[in-house]
């Protein structure tokens, strides 16, 4: 019994939150909000030397084979200090590949990857954003031998814009399949969206008869689903961490805030108003850290970890939209400002929340797991 | 991270199901919560369960064998607690208090004639105790108690009042917290006695809850005259005594069981309840509530085993389980305002009343909330506790 992280994992989580102060502060962080696609290529490639792009990635692969609950600690450093990066949509798509491909995909695919050269992102949701196969509408269908055409539209792609191969998700036949596919094939329309947090990035894709070789399918043609679902699950507990160590930033700035704002003559942390309310963000940032821990850790050893990953999302969005809220509420007026940090917590919390499944829907996916 | 046990610590699981198959009367004796008369009427069977635990030395579990525990570590006292939990089997039986706040105390700060004298009986189940903490004027400011001993000769004289004594109408011992000096800090002027119950002087007043149960009571002392061999550790040092004495494990296991048997019978409820002309669990609302508390006692469970991996790795931990008091607040009233929910209209239905559902146990349960919520710390003292221990925010006073 032991719940908790190895001294191996504590380092690497001193290292990224090091990296994360050293090369991408709050001044860094707006300069790329602000630019166009928010990507620092230069300190992506640093990611990738320090071997954080192929955490999870089999070390024949080119990765460090480690395992998600090292993802996770990585993917909360950078919540933490609200760093722009695909590391999720990467390290989910490698997931992906991982579980789908075969030997000759996951070499060809998942080593660029690891070495920060490729950007390849999961497209797997549409206009419906459920986490169920009915949500996707996008087509393939045989087009002449070995060859098939991909038509739909896919929606909230995690840094499209970025990505040189999407893994797309398209029915076949009664089921799912995965193509992994050049961006800039033929036919095929990356448009971004415009979120209301510019610290993160995402497109809308659209296939317009996309041609695609037979060979670019990962794994069974119409078989997908059920390790798709794995890989999704996956992602939404990285997604989770992010958000726990962005309420956790948050949760610290306006804590410090309420240590050396005097009014009435006293820091206003003294005033249990205020006092009380940051208990409870903690309370519920240190339990989406217990369900978001666990959740990644039975994301590698259970055959079905839907109904803990749904817990942690649940949780994990309650709590950045509080910290977020609290934040700025508590801050004040300044907290209302560009200029305050708060508000950038509170918009990764409004973001994060209803991506990949609001809470309310996953308190109904933890009860239709029980067949209630 | 690894949730596995070891062979050893799975070994003593199959010993504990064995034990429970051969020594558990489901029928006759189970965890209820905290319902003292339907407990009393059980008392037999309660007794010959405590004895068996007692014969195998799981009484005290973590006690010391010398006293009469098993030493045992705290993975094995939690799977002890979560195999009982599973068959709702009532672990600590009736020495509650005696075991959880009395016998830690004395082993830690009791002379040996003390332990000689109290350990036994708190393991058998042979005398219970009550807790003389709070005050009228104290309540979430404790350590501001004033009811007062003086020294004369041998013995101390009590004067003053204590409230909200649990237990205090069928226990034959107090532990007592009372200034013996006025003039000290008012952590440091406050000492510890071992009380009992039929001393002269003492009077015990039942105060009827808002449940229409007496669960508690007023403990007035008229000179009322206790030896010095009884003072529990040294004059002035009742404060630490109580604050260390503590059980020792963390995990809330047996709460979270607790919880998880509750949420269970809600669950079932709300297939046969009719809500708004449909089955309530087709309510979503009701369904909504329904997983939010299953993640909140997953939640809890959670929080528990980082607290115990933390123990295990020999790291202190304290006011983080203040996290867990507040999980625990918001699921013991929510059980109480969602099982009558979803019973619509019957949901005012009292158990004496025709029609009412599952004989009113869950509108008796909504009116009971406050012994866990407010019983121990109020959940804004637990606020208070985790916005200045953990988070470094100033004191409010």
């Amino acid at each position: 019994m032991d719940f908790g992280f190895s001294e191996e994992q504590e380092q690497l989580r001193r290292q990224v939150r090091r990296f994360a102060d050293e090369r991408c502060p709050m001044d860094r962080v707006r300069e790329l909000m602000d630019s166009d696609d928010a990507f620092d290529r230069h300190m992506w490639a640093s990611m990738a030397e320090l071997g954080w792009l192929g955490l999870a990635v089999p070390e024949q692969a080119g990765g460090l084979g480690l395992d998600w609950e090292d993802v996770v600690v990585v993917a909360e450093e950078l919540g933490r200090s609200l760093l722009p990066s695909p590391f999720l949509a990467v390290t989910t798509a490698a997931r992906a590949v991982d579980l789908l491909g075969s030997e000759a995909q996951k070499a060809e695919l998942l080593a660029p990857l690891a070495e920060g050269t490729s950007v390849v992102t999961l497209a797997f949701f549409e206009d419906s954003d459920v986490i169920d196969p009915d949500g996707v509408a996008t087509t393939a269908t045989a087009d002449g031998d070995g060859w098939l055409t991909l038509s739909g539209t896919k929606m909230f792609v995690p840094w499209g814009q970025s990505a040189d191969k999407l893994l797309l998700v398209a029915r076949e036949g009664d089921g799912l399949s995965v193509f992994a596919v050049d961006s800039a094939a033929e036919g095929l329309t990356v448009e971004p969206l415009q979120l209301i947090d510019t610290t993160c990035r995402a497109a809308r894709v659209s296939l317009d008869s996309v041609r695609v070789e037979a060979d670019s399918r990962l794994g069974t043609a119409g078989q997908a689903w059920p390790l798709l679902a794995r890989a999704l699950d996956a992602g939404l507990v990285a997604l989770c961490a992010e958000m726990v160590g962005a309420a956790d930033g948050s949760l610290q700035l306006t804590t410090e805030f309420a240590k050396v704002r005097q009014q009435f003559g006293s820091p206003i942390g003294r005033f249990q108003g205020v006092k009380h309310r940051l208990a409870e963000i903690y309370v519920a940032t240190e339990s989406a850290r217990s369900l978001t821990y666990y959740a990644s850790w039975a994301v590698d050893h259970l055959g079905d970890a839907a109904s803990s990953v749904a817990m942690a999302k649940e949780w994990a969005a309650e709590a950045l939209d509080r910290a977020g809220e609290e934040g700025v509420q508590l801050h004040g007026a300044i907290g209302y400002t560009w200029e305050c940090d708060a508000h950038l917590y509170y918009k990764r919390g409004r973001l994060c929340r209803n991506l990949m499944g609001s809470p309310d829907y996953q308190r109904e996916r933890v009860l239709a797991a029980q067949g209630l | 991270m690894d949730f596995s046990f070891t062979e050893k610590e799975e070994a003593f699981r199959s010993e504990v199901r064995e034990f429970l198959a051969e020594h558990h009367d489901s029928e006759g004796v189970r965890a209820d919560g905290a319902d003292v008369e339907s407990a009393m009427d059980k008392l037999p069977k309660l007794l010959a369960w405590n004895q068996a635990l007692y014969e195998k030395g799981w009484v005290g579990f973590s006690w010391p064998r010398e006293f009469g525990g098993s030493g045992g570590g705290i993975v094995e006292q939690m799977i002890l607690k979560q195999e009982c939990g599973d068959v709702r089997a009532p672990i600590l039986g009736l020495s509650y208090m005696g075991l959880a706040w009395v016998g830690p105390g004395i082993i830690q700060y009791g002379t040996d004639a003390q332990k000689k004298r109290f350990i036994p009986p708190i393991l058998k189940a042979e005398e219970h105790w009550c807790t003389g903490y709070s005050e009228p004027g104290s309540g979430s400011d404790l350590a501001s108690l004033q009811c007062r001993a003086e020294r004369d000769g041998d013995d101390y004289v009590v004067n003053g009042q204590k409230i909200w004594t649990s237990l205090a109408m069928w226990a034959q011992w107090m532990i007592l917290l009372v200034r013996t000096d006025p003039t000290a800090s008012k952590h440091l002027g406050i000492s510890c006695l071992l009380v009992p119950m039929d001393s002269e002087g003492l009077e015990v007043r039942p105060i009827k809850a808002m449940n229409g149960e007496t669960p508690f009571a007023e403990v007035f002392f008229d000179n009322v005259r206790v030896p010095v061999e009884n003072r529990l550790g040294a004059e002035g040092q009742g404060w630490d005594v109580t604050k260390h004495a503590l059980a020792n494990e963390r995990s809330s296991i047996a709460e979270v069981t607790a919880l998880h048997h509750n949420l269970d019978d809600l669950k079932s409820m709300a297939g046969q309840c009719r809500l708004n002309g449909k089955p309530a669990i087709e309510d979503a609302g009701i369904r909504q509530r329904l997983a939010r508390m299953q993640s909140t006692i997953e939640a809890m469970r959670l929080n528990g085993l980082r607290f115990l991996t933390k123990q295990l790795r020999g790291e202190p931990i304290g006011a983080e389980t203040s996290v867990n008091k507040l999980l625990r607040t918001e699921m013991d009233v929510e059980t109480g305002r969602l099982s009558c929910d979803m019973q619509g209209g019957h949901g005012v239905l009292t158990g004496k009343s025709p029609g009412a559902v599952q004989g009113g146990r869950w509108q008796k349960n909504s009116l009971s909330w406050p012994t866990t919520v407010i019983g121990g710390g109020t959940p804004n003292i637990q606020r208070n506790v985790i916005a200045e221990r953990l988070l470094g925010l100033p004191h409010d006073s």
